[in-house]
């Protein structure tokens, strides 16, 4: 993303050279994610995610509008990733055609969007003439590479932790319930996709890596900014916990062989579940913590399954 | 007033802080001085770009005046002839505004002043005095002055202002009012009534703003002591 | 409306072709020989595609001087009528087609011998007159002729071809209608090996299925490379044979 910032001839060299001989400046592996660490606010669809350096927040609202004429059954869904000068001098602000911040952008979209995640669908109201429009604001606020990573989870979370306020129709009548007055309603999530992120690396000459049968490429999972800013490729890899390939994403670079590519995607799984499964984790605790006396009041018994 | 501020707290920019009171919540970013592009460029001065996002939605002319606001009560603060032809970036995040964002705009202005000075101080800008900064609001019925009203005293308003004061010697005397912003129904009294006690308040936030910036100094700096 | 048979039991295809068979693809270059210095004419199936390759030449902003390796610049222009409905908007600008531009400045990027010609601009222009469904690697296929008219030292072909997967079965060269119903890749593959330039999903696929999408994928590819060698190789020994003879 950091076009503008100079990495030093020496400190580039550095890292290759540690790269070669199979080290990470942070002490990490190749294939080793950061530690993700998912906070919420005090509302509904607050969440910050932070991974290392990086630190991305995602804030979901919702408001009630009219369909879109050509698809009069679905609600509005926008995911909004404007970046500003917060994560560093190299963003400008509101400014999103530089390369790779569409690159980000389109990603996000095609990882959550695209691919169905939010039910959009059950955002209808009344058809044709009214549907909730759920809007996903990423703020990125540090930047240490990932952001792409980052903001899938802090999106996908959000979504997940949001609630709406509860609607009765009557007619063409809608009564807004405050979220006091009445339990908030989740939103309809049908699968989780997290973004896994590979950063190509070529240790020989150009000419190995296209003609060589050598693959020796240098492969890393979750590139920090000072990776990112010297990689020869990336590779974006979608997937759910059904084990489905949501997006790949290999926009040009330093061409890898297929075989590898497969591997990163097997690699990457293993990371999404891992993912989903901390996400689900931290939802249920923050569920816990904001209901203290769901507990006392259910009427529900204990069973032995 | 009961505020929660912590700074140095992002890695890429030069001085950063985040701001919490009741539940309003801004993070503040600072780079600089930098170069500028060229039309950003004064040639005696530092040139400022002021930078508020909101914490849902696109920014909007709500967010531009909150940046004119935000930079009016700057400008006279930082030693701009310090540094000539380079700029300043002052990005103010709301994180939570803690009011409704289509009525008011008066608690997120105050936060992001407050931020904005810690986040100035932490990139180690030169600044010729302090700033603090209140909202306060006039209650519909009762008439009653209410300093640091939530979003319910908000909306049961009759006038709300926001006071920013230009302080020096250490906090303890104050020498300018750099912002009364006031929106509503009120009287000259009452006006006089809200500078005094949001001047009283203002006082003591720069006492706390003072104690968290020098905590953070000490925590950051280890001395050694020359026995 | 009836619901389309993509493919049916007996193997066939919409258009009749059969899973692992590419459309008609015919390519010509120098096509436009005084308007660029590169031009490649392209027929995928009906994606009917014209690249120009204008440079080495001097950037017209000083800004885009590299000093050490020329800078590559892909503009696409989808025109308005190459859908069979008419497009209101020209695509300019669109978030899609600023992706397509900048993966495929990427994909050529580390393909090119761009350190040998420093501080200049090569400047790809391609105009699509009509689209039918795996766009991304026809354009790959016409920029990769239109490079090698103009004579831009480069390590190898890339060619490119999408390959769709309908229940278990993947099927090479997807059009329109065939795209709309299923999960596309494209592919970028460098040459006549394994490796991979460009790889792009946009829809759900089961992971496990991915491996053999890439295989045909790899193997269409191979094929569209040799297409544009034999048309390049005819073409060149016309040029020698009407050299020889004047």
């Amino acid at each position: 993303m950091a076009k503008d910032i100079q990495i030093s001839a020496s400190e580039s060299k550095f890292i290759l050279e540690a790269l070669r001989q199979n080290y990470r400046l942070d002490g990490r592996s190749f294939d080793q994610f950061r530690n993700v660490d998912i906070s919420f606010g005090k509302e509904y669809g607050d969440v910050t995610v932070v991974m290392g350096g990086t630190k991305v927040q995602c804030r979901i609202s919702s408001s009630i509008t009219h369909p879109y004429e050509d698809r009069p059954f679905e609600g509005l869904f926008l995911i909004s990733t404007e970046s500003s000068p917060m994560a560093g001098p190299q963003f400008e602000n509101g400014n999103n055609t530089g390369d790779e911040e569409v690159l980000c952008a389109r990603i996000i979209e095609k990882a959550v969007r695209r691919s169905g995640a939010l039910d959009i669908e059950g955002l209808c109201i009344v058809a044709g003439s009214k549907c909730w429009a759920i809007r996903a604001d990423v703020h990125f606020l540090d930047c240490d590479g990932g952001f792409i990573d980052a903001s899938c989870i802090a999106v996908m979370t959000a979504l997940l932790h949001y609630k709406k306020p509860d609607i009765t129709v009557l007619g063409d009548r809608i009564t807004v319930h405050p979220v006091d007055e009445r339990e908030p309603v989740s939103l309809g999530i049908l699968h989780i996709p997290i973004c896994v992120t590979f950063s190509f690396f070529n240790p020989q000459d150009t000419e190995e890596n296209i003609k060589g049968d050598s693959n020796a490429e240098i492969a890393i999972i979750d590139a920090t900014l000072r990776e990112e800013l010297l990689r020869d490729g990336t590779l974006t890899v979608t997937l759910n916990k059904n084990r489905e390939v949501v997006q790949v994403s290999k926009a040009g670079g330093l061409p890898m062989d297929a075989l590898s590519l497969m591997e990163n995607c097997h690699k990457a799984y293993t990371i999404a579940e891992k993912t989903t499964d901390q996400i689900l984790e931290e939802l249920k605790k923050d569920e816990k913590k904001r209901n203290k006396y769901a507990e006392i009041l259910s009427s529900e018994n204990n069973r032995e399954s | 007033m009961v505020v929660q501020a912590v700074t140095g707290i992002l890695n890429q920019v030069d001085g950063s802080s985040q701001f919490e009171s009741k539940n309003t919540k801004v993070i503040c970013s600072v780079t600089g001085p930098i170069e500028p592009k060229a039309r950003q460029e004064l040639p005696t001065r530092l040139a400022l770009e002021v930078i508020v996002r909101p914490a849902r939605g696109i920014p909007n002319t709500r967010e531009k005046l909150i940046e004119d606001k935000l930079r009016a009560v700057l400008t006279p603060l930082i030693v701009s002839y310090k540094y000539p032809r380079q700029l300043c970036q002052i990005t103010c995040q709301i994180l939570e505004a803690g009011e409704s964002e289509e009525e008011f705009s008066q608690r997120e202005l105050s936060c992001c002043i407050n931020a904005a000075f810690l986040a100035l101080i932490d990139a180690g800008i030169a600044l010729h005095s302090m700033v603090s900064s209140v909202c306060l609001c006039i209650a519909k019925d009762t008439d009653e002055l209410v300093i640091d009203p939530g979003d319910d005293d908000l909306r049961v308003s009759r006038s709300v202002h926001t006071l920013a004061l230009e302080l020096v010697k250490g906090g303890s005397v104050i020498q300018n009012v750099l912002l009364l912003d006031s929106v509503g129904d009120f009287t000259e009294e009452q006006l006089f009534e809200i500078l005094q006690n949001g001047e009283q308040s203002c006082v003591e936030l720069t006492k706390e703003l003072r104690r968290i910036i020098s905590d953070k100094i000490s925590e950051d700096i280890v001395r050694t002591h020359v026995a | 409306m009836s619901r389309l048979e993509i493919y049916s039991p007996e193997g066939l295809r919409l258009d009749g072709r059969r899973w692992n068979e590419l459309r008609r693809f015919e390519c010509s270059i120098n096509t436009h020989a005084h308007a660029a210095d590169g031009s490649s004419y392209l027929e995928q199936g009906n994606n009917k595609i014209i690249t120009l390759v204008k440079g080495p030449q001097e950037p017209s902003n000083k800004s885009q001087v590299d000093t050490a390796k020329a800078l590559l610049r892909v503009t696409v222009n989808l025109t308005k009528f190459s859908k069979s409905e008419r497009s209101k908007s020209s695509h300019k600008n669109e978030r899609r087609v600023l992706e397509m531009q900048t993966a495929l400045v990427r994909t050529f990027n580390r393909n090119l011998m761009l350190h040998i010609y420093p501080r200049t601009l090569i400047d790809i222009e391609i105009h699509v007159l009509q689209q039918d469904g795996g766009i991304m690697g026809s354009l790959i296929n016409g920029i990769t002729l239109a490079l090698i008219d103009a004579g831009i030292a480069m390590y190898d072909y890339i060619s490119g071809v999408s390959v769709g997967l309908y229940d278990e079965t993947p099927l090479l060269d997807t059009n329109t209608l065939e795209e709309n119903a299923m999960s596309t890749v494209t592919l970028g593959v460098v040459g006549k090996s394994e490796k991979l330039s460009l790889l792009l999903v946009e829809d759900k696929i089961p992971l496990d299925r991915l491996e053999s999408v890439l295989a045909i994928g790899i193997a269409g590819s191979h094929r569209i490379r040799d297409l544009m060698d034999k048309e390049l190789r005819r073409r060149a020994e016309k040029r020698v044979a009407s050299a020889l003879a004047r």
